[in-house]
């Protein structure tokens, strides 16, 4: 069961067309977030755009998240514990304003649990392994809940934490 | 009853506030959190569910292309901060909560900076020049640490 989500700003047709030809030939089930796009999926489910709500009840229910480059879909994806294959969209092939996806995707490789393919050829060498890729480990929170914590006491801290010149 | 101190958090719309908002859920519980961040953009997709019960300011944004912008934005920071007299201002970027940091600095305002997760290999330019006034100068990348100057404490994701 997979999940793929364009968000909501552009279609991202070349990303829909490839899992759902994928999804074809390997006999896979799964939900397509499309967007305004032009290309119908045959073998994915779709919706053009859903609620918050139904949204994270697709990514519950899938085993793995493909998506364009977006943060917000990174991170609902990770929240839920399910790994996510981004691609990017390029502006040359209409698909965005400007090539910013392409720059985000070399830090969002190195995000635990976030896999990165730039062409059709990466995103299906992913697919094949698809069951090897892991989502984020529980630590990841605890990243974030460190660093919430200690803003809370840089706050709370008189000025000898100040490193100011 | 204790009040809770105020908490300014101020950012761009887009992936920093998102990484903001992660922030500051966890902070919610102990401040009270004003938020500013850009109009324009200021739609309910960006700000979400919570939006309703939440204190959102808008301010001009700034970018490197208009920089002329720098004075109204900056008017209407000082206007916040002197309307809301917060202890501390925290901001994930970019240019506007750059601004912040430096008006706060100056009115004695305890002022903490998150680069944002999207600066992998190097410090963002407005991080740099937060750095200059910022109390606290946090990166979300354990390479950029120096240690001192610039710490690692962990990351929203």
């Amino acid at each position: 069961m997979i999940f793929v989500a364009v968000g909501t700003q552009f279609p991202f047709d070349r990303l829909i067309r490839a899992v759902d030809e994928w999804a074809a030939q390997h006999a896979l089930t799964g939900m397509a977030q499309i967007a305004g796009g032009e290309y119908l999926p045959q073998t994915l489910q779709w919706e053009r755009f859903m609620t918050t709500a139904v949204f994270n009840q697709h990514v519950q229910n899938a085993d793995l998240i493909i998506s364009h480059a977006g943060m917000g879909n990174i991170i609902t994806a990770l929240e839920h514990r399910k790994p996510i294959i981004v691609m990017n969209r390029q502006h040359a092939l209409g698909e965005h304003r400007n090539d910013h996806q392409l720059d985000g995707l070399a830090w969002m490789g190195q995000l635990p649990g976030v896999y990165t393919a730039t062409t059709q050829d990466e995103l299906y060498a992913l697919l094949a392994r698809q069951h090897t890729l892991q989502a984020a480990p529980l630590d990841n929170d605890s990243r974030r809940q460190t660093l919430v914590d200690f803003i809370d006491q840089a706050i709370r801290a008189s000025t000898t934490l100040s490193n100011r010149t | 009853m204790s009040v809770k101190p105020t908490l300014l958090a101020i950012s761009s719309p887009g992936g920093h506030w998102i990484q903001l908002n992660r922030l500051s859920v966890g902070l919610e519980e102990r401040y009270r959190v004003v938020y500013a961040m850009p109009a324009g953009l200021f739609t309910s997709t960006s700000l979400g569910e919570r939006e309703p019960t939440r204190k959102v300011y808008s301010v001009v944004d700034v970018s490197a292309d208009d920089k002329w912008r720098l004075i109204p934005c900056a008017l209407q920071v000082l206007y916040i901060l002197l309307k809301e007299r917060p202890k501390a201002i925290l901001s994930t970027g970019a240019a506007p909560g750059a601004v912040a940091i430096w008006l706060g600095s100056f009115l004695g305002i305890r002022t903490i900076w998150v680069d944002s997760i999207a600066n992998v290999k190097q410090i963002s330019r407005a991080g740099k020049l937060a750095q200059k006034r910022a109390d606290v100068f946090l990166t979300q990348w354990e390479q950029l640490s120096d240690g001192q100057a610039i710490q690692y404490k962990g990351a929203v994701l």
